[in-house]
């Protein structure tokens, strides 16, 4: 068999989900330790879906000791780094996300030097958010420490939907603006995704000072209100991400999949944004639901929620890591090949340490991820 | 934001805005604020200034030089504002510009930051080094511990040849900053040409560690590998920085390079059209094509395109010269390149390879001497005091200075030494290893006649004077054998496929081969022939000890490991004349072929089975290339003064042990 033969062959057989017999496919053609690169970096992809890490990363090692200069597959490596949970070298290669094509004109040029790390005392830091609000709510955990290594002036510009909590936290930062607008003068520079690295963040430094945002008590008051009459426990539910994120169709689901989750004396209520949530409509039969997405003004209602809910059931979606950032509690539906920040192999997160992790045992199996929190949630109701 | 900037406060207001914007990498509101203010003063310059730098942060370099040369014709345009045309202009490689431009800059504000580093940078790219030098120390005073002044200026310093001070800069920038890619690069290149090339490669992956994207750390890192011999290694960097780079000069004619030195001439010389291609302004990629074009039998085109390179000017100018000039010689053309070789002196009279070429084709004279002993008190880089000790050697013997001249040669030898790596043990070893032949299938063809021998012991003399003879074809030296004896088992078949094309209805192809395969040789082609160039032991010792070899010859170095060298080579050939059938096998003795050319010529041609010819006495009239270090001299007729010179230098030569 020729290499593109093989490559074609691969690729038809890892398209009808045959993944194991793609990568077979083409390991033995690369059995020589020759042939394109591209060829190898597919082989890595397959492999890390048949969840062999060592093996995926030995490959992706190999192709940026080979090509240094590419920085795509600089990406893929760290993305695999951090998932297997290497911190130290997971960041170094993280700072390659602006090179990717579909990337290099989001990256925001500013006219500073980065920050390092290194103590300026006396001088002024721009710290600014960047990709989706689940990353922000993330990685806001960091800006305490930030201010602490560096002695800086700290200067915050964070998304507009997420400035008010940002504010209301403090998070030992100086001085917030929403995304866009004009900051003051300032010598240093890093994107918030760009901390970890600065701040050589590794796994056993987290959580971290727990919780660290903080909800406006006025909504909370709203929310204990508006949810008294419901039986508990109850669960906030959030069965899709935004549609938009180049990994949903891996990551999202429709309420209908959520069916064996109904049962008597839990209630559902929803925190679900976007064109999914009128699904909420129509709720599966036996699942007691409020829908209270309409509801849902900003991120303050959704961090009141967690304060009153007793848990999310959620997509990887930023809810998950609003409730974790607020002390809320969230079980996470994961897919067989979660994104790096779930780690492997185990059904907690350093990230948030009331947070609990359901994961597809085998690619694209909800329902057993769906029957596996069925049985939690009746666990978690009895013993209410 | 919304106001408009109409009245002048309101307008300075805005700019302002659309400055800070900037800075905090904020382009769309920089730029709708930089077009309000266009809108109510067409062409205010500080708007079209912001907007050059903006589309230059994004890439565009031609619309952000239009921008900027826009403000610049602004009557209070500062001079930052020309500072930064200047820059813009020569990432551009419009260096005339940019030289105006920096220029004007400087005129207007000396103490600029920046403004004396721009213009320092174009100086260099203009080639006035020593304004450049002086732009940059300039620039230095007023920034002293800028990590990319202190960069440009071991660059120029480095142009100057002034290595010492350069490595200086890049070590100074590198303790400023030590996480800086360019200074490491810089210093591979410096340590590469100081022949350090474990150094050099280290600092090259240093530098893409850092930064990955770096061209000409990959350059530097290959040319460290190519050095060591690892050309496999070598052409898998440039495969990695062509991976970003499809269209880099110099890594695409420093890949032609690899993959000859791989024994892929084709190969080569299609990377070298596509280097020319792709960087049609690169000296480097020139010159690699005429050495590919030259090494495929295309000889005009070869010229032609040296010839270009040598007129870029660049960093290669000097080889291609070289190149150019040696190449006439080996077509036979000798007085056209003493010419050549004497106009390159003019443009570059400090270039020791020049002055050591030309002294391979005409006498030394006492002010040639003096000129080189001048040199030589300058000189820095080993690898350009060695060209220059071996220049030397052979002037001052020729003018019966022998003292000095050995003591010439004998520090040329040791400074070449110094630059290889050569493990004496392991070579004797794979000499008398060689005796242990493989069975291998055999090819019963005639067609291959083998020239094997020592060094300097004229087997392109005997090729030269058969190749005349019109049933026989002078292949030169052929990569084949050497590459193909990793694979014994296939060289016979392998090796008559890759040569018969070149016989062309002749009856046998010449080919000069190491002495280490003949055994091999004979069991894979049990029908070739050798002929075996012998020559006396003390005039080899003293042509390889007085010899700047081209190829790749490291035993030559020192006089001990030289002599072990061609005793053990000799006992070799020894065996293989004892071992391999009488009548496929001839021993001519240079001496008797310099003493007695017709009657030696005579017998070879018996030998292969071949009438007279009459041609062979003129070989040195021959239409086409010999190559090989001193093939030039196959362009006159023989003399005898070739023979003796050992028994002329004994006394020397004893003292060396040679």
């Amino acid at each position: 068999m020729t290499l593109e033969e093989a490559e074609q062959q691969a690729r038809a057989l890892a398209g009808a989900g045959h993944v194991e017999q793609a990568a077979q496919v083409l390991q033995q053609v690369l059995a020589g330790g020759n042939g394109p690169a591209p060829m190898w970096r597919f082989l890595a992809v397959l492999l890390k879906h048949l969840h062999r890490m060592e093996d995926a990363k030995a490959i992706q090692d190999m192709l940026v000791r080979h090509f240094p200069g590419d920085l795509p597959m600089r990406f893929d490596l760290a993305e695999t780094l951090l998932l297997t949970g290497d911190f130290r070298r997971g960041w170094r290669e993280y700072r390659w996300r602006y090179s990717l094509d579909h990337t290099k004109a989001m990256e925001r040029r500013v006219q500073r030097q980065r920050w390092e790390g290194e103590a300026v005392p006396g001088r002024t830091l721009l710290v600014h958010d960047e990709q989706g609000y689940g990353d922000t709510f993330q990685f806001l955990r960091l800006l305490p420490e930030t201010r602490r290594r560096s002695g800086a002036r700290l200067v915050l510009e964070v998304n507009h939907e997420t400035l008010e909590l940002a504010r209301r936290s403090g998070l030992g930062v100086d001085e917030m603006l929403p995304r866009g607008t004009l900051p003051p003068p300032f010598d240093l520079h890093c994107e918030m995704m760009s901390l970890p690295q600065a701040l050589g963040l590794r796994l056993e430094d987290l959580p971290g000072p727990m919780p660290y945002l903080l909800p406006d008590p006025a909504r909370v008051a709203k929310w204990r209100d508006r949810l008294a009459g419901l039986p508990r426990p109850i669960v906030a539910l959030c069965w899709a991400g935004r549609p938009t994120h180049h990994n949903d169709a891996n990551r999202s689901m429709t309420l209908a999949d959520l069916a064996p989750l109904g049962m008597p004396g839990v209630s559902f209520i929803t925190v679900q944004k976007g064109p999914a949530a009128e699904q909420a409509k129509a709720p599966p039969p036996g699942m007691a639901m409020t829908p209270t997405s309409d509801e849902i003004l900003d991120f303050d209602d959704t961090a009141a929620i967690a304060q009153v809910a007793d848990l999310l059931i959620s997509v990887d979606s930023s809810p998950v890591h609003l409730f974790g950032a607020t002390g809320g509690a969230a079980w996470v539906m994961l897919p067989h090949l979660p994104d790096w920040r779930w780690l492997l192999g185990r059904d907690n997160t350093p990230w948030y340490p009331r947070h609990r992790l359901f994961r597809q045992p085998r690619p694209g199996d909800w329902p057993a991820v769906v029957q596996a929190m069925a049985q939690a949630l009746a666990t978690l109701r009895d013993a209410a | 934001m919304s106001t408009s900037p109409a009245s002048p406060q309101a307008l300075q207001d805005a700019l302002s805005r659309a400055n800070q914007h900037w800075n905090a990498g904020q382009l769309g509101p920089a730029e709708q604020l930089c077009q309000q203010v266009l809108a109510a003063w067409p062409g205010q310059p500080d708007a079209l200034h912001l907007l050059g730098l903006m589309a230059h942060g994004l890439g565009n370099l031609d619309l952000a030089i239009q921008h900027v040369r826009a403000a610049c014709q602004a009557p209070r345009a500062p001079a930052l504002y020309f500072s930064n045309l200047a820059e813009m202009c020569r990432q551009r490689g419009l260096l005339a510009e940019a030289e105006t431009a920096g220029r004007r800059a400087v005129s207007m504000n000396n103490a600029l930051p920046g403004a004396w580093n721009n213009l320092g940078i174009i100086l260099q790219e203009r080639g006035s080094y020593a304004e450049s030098r002086s732009c940059l120390e300039r620039s230095l005073t007023l920034h002293p511990d800028n990590v990319e002044v202190l960069n440009n200026l071991g660059n120029t310093c480095l142009r100057l040849g002034l290595v010492a001070e350069a490595e200086r800069h890049w070590q100074r920038a590198l303790a400023l900053r030590p996480g800086y890619a360019q200074p490491h690069s810089n210093l591979a290149f410096l340590l590469n040409a100081r022949g350090e090339h474990d150094r050099a490669a280290e600092h090259a992956q240093e530098a893409i560690d850092i930064e990955p994207r770096l061209a000409d750390a990959y350059v530097n890192l290959a040319a460290a590998e190519t050095a060591r011999g690892r050309h496999t290694q070598a052409l898998h960097w440039l495969d990695g920085l062509l991976v970003f780079a499809p269209g880099h000069g110099i890594g695409l004619a420093a890949r032609a390079m690899a993959l000859q030195a791989l024994g892929q001439p084709e190969a080569a010389l299609d990377a070298a059209r596509r280097a020319v291609e792709a960087a049609p302004h690169s000296d480097e990629a020139r010159n690699m094509l005429g050495l590919c074009l030259r090494d495929s039998g295309r000889t005009e085109p070869a010229l032609a395109a040296f010839a270009e390179a040598r007129s870029l000017g660049g960093p290669a100018a000097p080889r291609a010269a070289l190149n150019h000039a040696t190449l006439l010689a080996e077509t036979g053309r000798v007085a056209e390149a003493r010419q050549a070789l004497a106009a390159a002196l003019v443009v570059h009279p400090r270039v020791g390879a020049l002055w050591h070429a030309s002294l391979e084709m005409q006498p030394a004279d006492a002010e040639v001497v003096e000129r080189l002993d001048a040199l030589l008190a300058e000189a820095e880089a080993p690898q350009e005091r060695l060209v220059l000790h071996f220049a030397l050697g052979k002037a001052l013997l020729e003018l019966g200075e022998d003292d000095r001249g050995f003591h010439h040669l004998g520090a040329g030898n040791a400074l070449k030494r110094a630059t290889l790596r050569y493990d004496a043990g392991a070579m004797a070893a794979g000499l008398r290893a060689a005796r242990e032949v493989p069975e291998v299938p055999g090819e019963a063809d005639p067609l291959p006649v083998f020239i094997l021998g020592l060094p300097r012991a004229g087997m392109a003399l005997v090729e030269q004077v058969l190749a005349a003879h019109p049933s026989l074809h002078g292949a030169g030296a052929l990569p084949h054998v050497a590459a193909l004896a990793a694979r014994p088992e296939a060289l016979g078949a392998e090796y008559l496929a890759r040569v018969r094309p070149l016989a062309e209805g002749r009856r046998h192809v010449l080919d000069r081969v190491p002495l280490l395969h003949a055994g091999l040789l004979h069991r894979a082609l049990p029908a070739a022939r050798f002929i075996h160039v012998a020559r006396d032991a003390l005039d080899l010792g003293f042509a390889c000890h007085a010899r700047l070899f081209a190829e790749d010859l490291p035993f030559a170095y020192e006089p001990g490991e030289l002599r072990a060298y061609l005793t053990e080579a000799s006992a070799l050939a020894e065996h293989w004349r004892a071992s391999l059938p009488a009548a496929q096998w001839l021993e001519v003795r240079y001496e008797d072929l310099v003493r007695d050319l017709e009657g030696q010529a005579r017998r070879m041609l018996e030998f292969l089975g071949l009438p007279w010819h009459a041609g062979c006495l003129a070989f040195h009239r021959r239409r086409g290339r010999v190559a090989g270090t001193g093939a030039w001299r196959l362009r006159t007729p023989l003399d005898a003064g070739r023979i003796g010179l050992g028994q002329r230098y004994a006394g020397h030569l004893a003292a060396l042990g040679l």
